[in-house]
């Protein structure tokens, strides 16, 4: 074959010598062109820089406003900390959250908050995260605590993908808010209202009382302004309600058919997780495409015992994890309804944890020996992970002893 | 947890460190433990891969980067990515055979072309034949070249890059005296007629430079082994085998760091003596095989600066950084069938003018071309039935992203993904915007943000003819500027691709081995 060839091609580009000496050029022009360059570093590299200020692995910021929103909710103005190297806050996209970073006592944590304030806002130099403080709940107990002017947080960049997408949602959004879930969409409408988001946001936002119903003054006053945009209607599901113009109960498919537009509509969800159960019903009345409904993450469930198929006899049962972090290995206890994630940090090794709903995966960690539980509705691991025993930390929980390797945080 | 902390930092010393975790490192720290080297892997994200990774949205698990693998070979007619993985690695990972190499679509009216190029020989001659007549006999010419120099890079990789001049001569004539020449001037000698090779060229922007200046060697390799060995992508994802290439390496006793970048290379008179990284770790060493590219290691690793040797950086200086991507991944909630999505891998042009083209890279104008994979026609099940997965990718030269600001960034993302969906629809007659459930669009940017390339370049350094596989073989030697460090990935000798990079790794290792040994010798 070989030989055959040799005969057949026969190839001259610039004549036969002439292209056996631009071979051996080769090395010559190349060491021409190294010894004509310049000696010098490189200058910044500013691709490099815009992926650093849009995605900061740690922001540090520092507490300057704290408002009392109602008796349990406070929003927290955050800037730069100006003893830190952070100078400038990351730009965002309404609707994207913050992990904050916090030592509670020597137990360190993360948790999730949608930021409230505007991506113009961010330019700005600020953030606002509104926080509600939860019955005996181990962070918002130590906030309440602590948290005065001039404390310093860390958080991470912006984070999560519930936000308006201009080319797969509709202009018409309808917002399904449940709570403390009305933050996000608190910065929608001031990027509307900056004339920075154009859409029209139809807002049915589920309180249970009327003195739980976040930035009412605010929300009156956007709505006012512009009418055209921005629509709100509150949904109380207390008995007595004395509020001109809400509805009375929960958010249903009568309420929404009643104000919204939905066929039309991209429609987007963020509330407590009891919220989602009962709204995926009420929705599936319409019959809509899942490219309609967008959903935000609740964060860690709150009662993984309730779930159809997780083995309700293991839920209270003691199990031993076998942590190897970087160098150290860790023996630490864990118990079943609680996630692995939780477990390591009780113990006080600083996992990596962000969205802590299985969603981003950046826990992931090798599961080398023993059984987990793993919510099917929190399951963002990628398919090959699934094969060779990677998990999400943040959404898995213990069904025996169990070895893994966590990277740092 | 002061102490704790400090207890998990790395402080031990190791054989090699190696620094990245993309396709070139995880070869290279996969081979090296097979070996027994003790190895620490350092990767600054929290995932293997580098591009060839994955991520999910909703229902969708996108392939990040990987458009097809050349090289891979059938299981009776292996290729070497299949002998990497199979023999040297062991690693039992399936990939699937795509159906046909990819249709091409110009849309200049003057130039209009759709058509589908086939893989094999004799289907892929019989196409040209009938799309330009007369073009039969150079296309045969061409890919008996693109075989010489297959073979003949066989025979290099195997001489471990010091052959023989008298075979070289004697076997590979062809291919020396093609070597020193670009894509085009090649073509001309062949006598393709130009409509052919506007054709045959279609593959470029995969390399990332106009045909006036791809060197022919690196193209018609790449050519020649995707059209004859057909090409093949992993059934889940790139990260299928890159996890398990992680898994790899912990079985073996190497340890993987996430999260752990590599900010310090210590020297000490022109000789490696250890890593410092983010983490805190201080690791000994005096090998250090650096996925990170050249320009990376020499311009911000390498410390003090002193050691820095100033014709490191002008070889640095002398080479240009490739092109990056920009990616629309999108997830649809209609089948491929529905939407009337017929092929796996679309190349659409607007011209079949190459330069023209690369010129619109360094711009923030609409792309003039575009590379779109339907990943369900090939991988059915990748994502639920009644839906699809689509990416598009752009292409653009760093400088074009260089002056965006922040509050520009997501509305500049918009406006090209839109014009690239619009040219997709328009080229395939095909109507996808209304089924859109997720999107995500990566951006230079995004590139730089997972793996710190410089620029965000995906391609390594361009390959001109004097910056081609030959010369940077050529050269290797001379250009070690550091004792115990070797490079591998898209910016090493081997040159860019998922193939090469892979390739790149385990030469990477090899050579490290024989430099430890070497110690070992003299100790």
């Amino acid at each position: 074959m070989k030989e055959q060839k040799e005969k057949d091609l026969k190839i001259s580009v610039k004549g036969n010598i002439r292209d056996l000496l631009a071979f051996k050029n080769l090395t010559s022009q190349r060491r021409k062109n190294i010894e004509t360059a310049s000696e010098e570093f490189k200058k910044s590299d500013s691709v490099n820089e815009l992926a650093q200020s849009l995605h900061p692995a740690i922001q540090n910021l520092m507490i300057s406003e704290i408002k009392e929103e109602t008796k349990s909710a406070k929003t927290f103005k955050l800037i730069p900390d100006p003893d830190s190297d952070t100078e400038k806050l990351a730009y965002f996209r309404a609707g994207q959250f913050l992990s904050l970073k916090v030592n509670v006592g020597d137990v360190p944590i993360t948790r999730p908050y949608s930021i409230s304030s505007s991506p113009s806002d961010a330019l700005r130099g600020f953030y606002e995260i509104t926080i509600r403080k939860e019955d005996h709940g181990f962070l918002t107990e130590y906030i309440w605590n602590n948290w005065v002017i001039g404390t310093k947080i860390k958080t991470s960049g912006p984070n999560g993908y519930f936000y308006y997408d201009p080319i797969r949602d509709s202009k018409e959004i309808v917002g399904i808010a449940g709570g403390s879930g009305i933050t996000p969409f608190k910065s929608m409408m001031k990027e509307i209202m900056e004339g920075r988001l154009s859409i029209s946001l139809t807002l049915l936002y589920g309180s249970s009382e009327e003195n739980d119903i976040l930035f009412y003054e605010e929300f009156k006053e956007y709505e006012s302004r512009h009418p055209e945009k921005i629509k709100l209607i509150h949904v109380l599901s207390c008995e007595e309600v004395s509020l001109e113009g809400c509805e009375q109960g929960f958010i249903t498919a009568d309420i929404i058919e009643k104000y919204c537009d939905f066929t039309n509509s991209s429609i987007f969800i963020c509330g407590p997780q009891v919220m989602y159960d009962f709204i995926d019903k009420e929705l599936s009345k319409f019959n809509l495409q899942p490219n309609r409904i967008r959903k935000e993450v609740y964060g860690e469930l709150k009662d993984v015992v309730s779930l159809a198929n997780y083995p309700k006899k293991m839920a209270e049962k003691s199990f031993k994890i076998k942590v190897k972090i970087g160098n150290l290995t860790k023996e630490i206890p864990a118990i079943a309804h609680e996630s692995v994630l939780v477990a390591m940090e009780r113990a006080k090794l600083a996992p990596p944890s962000i969205c802590r709903s299985g969603q981003c995966g950046f826990c992931r960690s090798k599961l080398i020996s023993g059984e987990i539980f793993v919510n099917p509705k929190n399951d963002g691991r990628r398919a090959a992970d699934k094969h060779l025993n990677y998990f999400h930390p943040c959404s898995s929980y213990p069904l025996s002893n169990l070895e893994i390797e966590v990277p740092r945080s | 947890m002061i102490k704790e902390i400090r207890e998990e930092n790395v402080e031990d010393s190791y054989d090699v460190v190696v620094i990245g975790a993309g396709n070139g490192g995880l070869i290279a720290a996969a081979q090296l433990v097979i070996e027994g080297v003790k190895v620490a892997l350092c990767e600054q994200h929290n995932l293997p891969g580098g591009f060839a990774t994955s991520f999910v949205r909703g229902r969708f698990e996108f392939e990040g980067a990987l458009h097809e693998l050349c090289d891979y070979g059938s299981s009776s007619n292996k290729g070497a990515i299949r002998k990497l993985f199979e023999e040297d690695m062991g690693l039992n990972v399936d990939f699937i055979e795509i159906p046909e190499a990819f249709r091409l679509i110009i849309n200049n009216p003057n130039e209009k072309l759709d058509v589908i190029v086939p893989f094999g020989r004799e289907e892929f001659i019989d196409m040209m034949e009938r799309e330009v007549p007369g073009s039969k006999d150079p296309i045969r010419n061409y890919i008996r070249l693109g075989e010489e120099i297959t073979e003949a890079i066989a025979y290099i990789t195997e001489s471990e890059g010091n052959p023989d001049k008298e075979v070289l001569i004697g076997n590979y004539k062809n291919f020396l005296k093609t070597a020193p020449y670009t894509l085009d001037q090649v073509n001309n000698a062949l006598k393709i007629p130009k409509r052919a090779q506007d054709i045959l060229n279609a593959y470029w922007c995969y390399i990332g430079i106009p045909t006036s200046r791809i060197n022919f060697t690196f193209y018609a390799a790449m050519h020649y082994y995707f059209l004859i060995r057909k090409a093949y992508i992993p059934k889940y994802r790139s990260h299928g085998y890159t996890a398990a290439l992680e898994s790899l390496i912990r079985e073996k006793g190497g340890i993987v760091l996430y999260n752990t970048k590599v900010n310090k290379i210590n020297v000490e008179n022109g000789e490696i003596i250890g890593v410092e990284t983010t983490k805190g770790d201080k690791i000994k060493t005096n090998h250090v095989i650096s996925n990170a590219s050249p320009t990376l290691v020499y311009n911000n690793l390498m410390f003090p600066k002193k050691e820095v040797p100033p014709q490191a950086l002008k070889t640095m200086n002398a080479r240009r950084h490739a092109i990056s991507c920009f990616v629309v991944y999108l997830g649809l909630n209609k089948s491929a069938e529905e939407l009337g999505i017929n092929n796996y891998s679309y190349h659409i042009y607007d011209t079949t003018n190459t330069e023209e083209i690369y010129e619109s890279f360094k711009t923030l104008n609409p792309p003039k071309a575009q590379a779109t994979i339907c990943l369900n026609n090939v991988l059915p099940e990748c994502s639920p039935p009644g839906t699809c997965i689509l990416s598009i990718t752009a292409f653009f030269l760093p400088e074009a992203w260089e002056d965006v600001n922040p509050e520009d960034y997501f509305n500049l993302k918009y406006k090209i993904a839109r014009h690239l969906i619009n040219t997709f629809e328009f080229a395939t007659k095909t109507s996808i915007r209304d089924y859109i459930e997720e999107i995500e669009i990566a951006t230079p940017q995004t590139l730089a943000r997972y793996t710190g390339t410089f620029g965000g370049s995906a391609y390594g350094y361009e390959t001109d003819p004097w910056d081609s596989f030959m010369p940077r073989l050529m050269e290797m030697e001379n250009e070690k500027y550091i004792k115990g460090l070797q490079f591998c990935g898209g910016f090493s000798a081997n040159c860019q691709s998922y193939t090469n990079a892979l390739l790149s790794g385990q030469v990477a290792a090899f050579l490290t081995i024989q430099d430890l040994k070497k110690k070992g010798d003299s100790e």
